[in-house]
């Protein structure tokens, strides 16, 4: 029997995260060639989230039409996907790796008796077992976990998997299942959420390119080159703690082990040294690029590849390369 | 308020991590196990609401190998925690995250609890599983990823903020609730040395870790690798800035095609 797996859709401004696409790209993958793919959705982006699994070859929706399901707090929505995993008899949920589906992974994993692992990298069965690969210790090292039981809940992690080529489909759409939700995990409220403005990049969760800056910028006003490279690149901003200490920039933006792991598919440090700290919080990058001026900095041993000088000069010759090569 | 806070010793950051001969796990031989930071800063939020809140109590609990348990019981208590619980349980439910849940689970139980604080994800795993697993089990709302988590005497209710993808969120929750903390916006305080002598002879009492049905959901280590070590980077040499930056964006769209 081909296993069904449910991908649940995050809602994103008016569509779907692109996490969820790599998650339907590793659903089409495990359900087998035919094998049946259906997604969640709801909020008020529903329509548009409905064609978008559309076209990355969904071909069953369940909607939550409960209008409560904006703001709704993670113990309500979980028992909901808990419910549509039911519905569509699925031996597998996959979520987006995010600080919506991790955060929702392990109360799924629960309500639905299921084995869990977050941000997965490599997904695969071993005959009814699955093993989900990750990166652990900071990037040090990566394991490999045996989930059992048959039910397993999955978060991938951004930018690990390939967002499908399948041919679009028309999905079906129906009502998901209205579970009770017990009236304790009905008291928290959301009070409000400020969008993420638009024009100031991706998350430092989700964005495949991030640029970061540390100490060798030496005042808060010099950040702004850190900034227009990032800006130049569609790129998100990051800092060490060294910057987010100082208060030069919001503690929001520090990776490192007290902050942030982020994973992007290129990441640039400039004026970083690379203590341990920074280091945990960004080696599983796939690309580093390390710039700083002084080549003995251990920034340089982690890095792909490194510009030893005056940051001040370098980058912003690598912003206007990068604007002239963009043509922007 | 009675506050249960949630600690998970973990590798030392320094620590060299290398598998067990089989390749199947993490080999803690001579590994030095920490609280762990995003712990340290439950353990201050923990401090920080006793301290607001007249007639708060602080309970550090903790699961595992009991030589990791009490050594961040203890430090928890020198600074200033009420009363410490060792969870005991066998090995094999210390690497499954929702067993990790259910006993913490046994504890919270025997203790008054009407928050429940963790880090957001543990020092080395970070996985981020169990403040959502352990919400469900206790049958409690939770949050993970919390900033700025405050309590509201008026209205009798937590105020925190949670950064998503979708934005800045800001929350209300009464109690009782399970709260999974983002990161260190406190700045944790060190124990002072009489506290720490006294915390060497702190009672720490002990429950024992359900087993879980023989062929319940689980997950087990299979593999544990490092990658290839990286041999540094590759210096791109430069006479002028603007040549420096033409050679690295040409790398990284021809050879590392990771642009544009």
């Amino acid at each position: 029997m081909t296993p069904s797996v449910l991908v649940v859709g995050e809602p994103h401004g008016d569509g779907l995260a692109p996490v969820t696409a790599e998650a339907v790209g590793v659903a089409h993958v495990l359900a087998g060639a035919d094998g049946p793919v259906a997604g969640l959705v709801g909020g008020a982006g529903s329509a548009s989230a409905i064609r978008e699994l559309g076209q990355f070859g969904v071909g069953r929706v369940l909607r939550i039409d409960d209008p409560g399901v904006e703001g709704a707090s993670p113990g309500a929505l979980a028992r909901a996907v808990a419910a549509a995993a039911s519905t569509v008899g699925a031996r597998l949920v996959l979520l987006g790796g995010t600080t919506f589906g991790r955060d929702l992974a392990g109360r799924v994993a629960v309500a639905w008796n299921a084995a869990a692992v977050n941000g997965a990298t490599d997904l695969r069965w071993d005959g009814e077992a699955l093993l989900a690969r990750r990166p652990v210790l900071g990037g040090r090292a990566t394991e490999t976990r045996r989930l059992l039981g048959g039910r397993y809940v999955v978060s991938t992690r951004p930018h690990a998997f390939p967002v499908p080529e399948r041919p679009p489909v028309s999905p079906s759409v129906e009502a998901a299942p209205a579970g009770p939700v017990p009236p304790l995990l009905l008291g928290p409220k959301r009070l409000g959420v400020k969008a993420v403005p638009s024009g100031s990049g991706p998350a430092l969760a989700d964005a495949a390119i991030v640029v970061s800056g540390g100490r060798g910028v030496r005042a808060p006003e010099n950040f702004r080159l850190v900034e227009e490279l990032a800006s130049a690149l569609g790129a998100a901003v990051g800092a060490s703690r060294a910057v987010t200490d100082a208060g030069w920039r919001p503690a929001s933006l520090q990776v490192g082990q007290t902050g942030r792991t982020v994973a992007p598919q290129l990441y640039i440090a400039i004026g970083i040294s690379g203590a341990i700290q920074h280091l945990v919080g960004m080696m599983s990058s796939r690309v580093i690029v390390a710039i700083n001026n002084d080549p003995a900095a251990s920034i340089f041993r982690v890095a792909d590849y490194g510009i030893a000088g005056d940051l001040f000069e370098i980058v912003p010759a690598l912003t206007a390369e990068v604007r002239r090569v963009r043509g922007t | 308020m009675e506050i249960v806070v949630c600690l998970k010793p973990v590798p030392d950051a320094e620590t060299r991590a290398r598998p067990l001969p089989d390749g199947t796990r993490f080999d803690p031989e001579g590994v030095k196990f920490v609280l762990a930071g995003y712990d340290e800063s439950a353990v201050e939020q923990a401090l920080l609401l006793k301290e607001a809140i007249p007639g708060s109590a602080v309970h550090a609990i903790s699961l595992g190998a009991r030589s990791r348990t009490d050594e961040v019981l203890r430090a928890a208590i020198a600074l200033g925690c009420d009363s410490a619980t060792a969870i005991e349980a066998s090995p094999a439910a210390f690497e499954d995250p929702i067993a990790v849940a259910a006993g913490l689970r046994a504890a919270i139980e025997g203790l008054p609890h009407d928050l429940v604080l963790l880090g957001k994800q543990s020092g080395d795993e970070e996985e981020g599983l169990v403040p959502g697993a352990l919400g469900e089990l206790l049958g409690l709302p939770h949050f993970g990823f919390v900033v700025d988590l405050r309590w509201d005497a008026t209205s009798q209710r937590l105020r925190f903020g949670r950064s998503t993808e979708a934005g800045e969120e800001s929350w209300e929750a009464p109690l009782p609730c399970v709260i999974g903390l983002q990161q260190a916006w406190n700045d944790p305080r060190t124990a002072k040395l009489p506290a720490i002598l006294k915390s060497r002879r702190a009672p720490i009492a002990t429950v024992r870790a359900p087993t879980g049905p023989p062929e319940g959901p689980t997950s087990e280590p299979a593999r544990f690798e490092l990658p290839p070590p990286r041999t540094g980077a590759k210096m791109i040499e430069y006479r002028t800035p603007a040549e420096a930056a033409t050679k690295l964006v040409r790398i990284l769209s021809e050879e590392a095609k990771v642009f544009p």
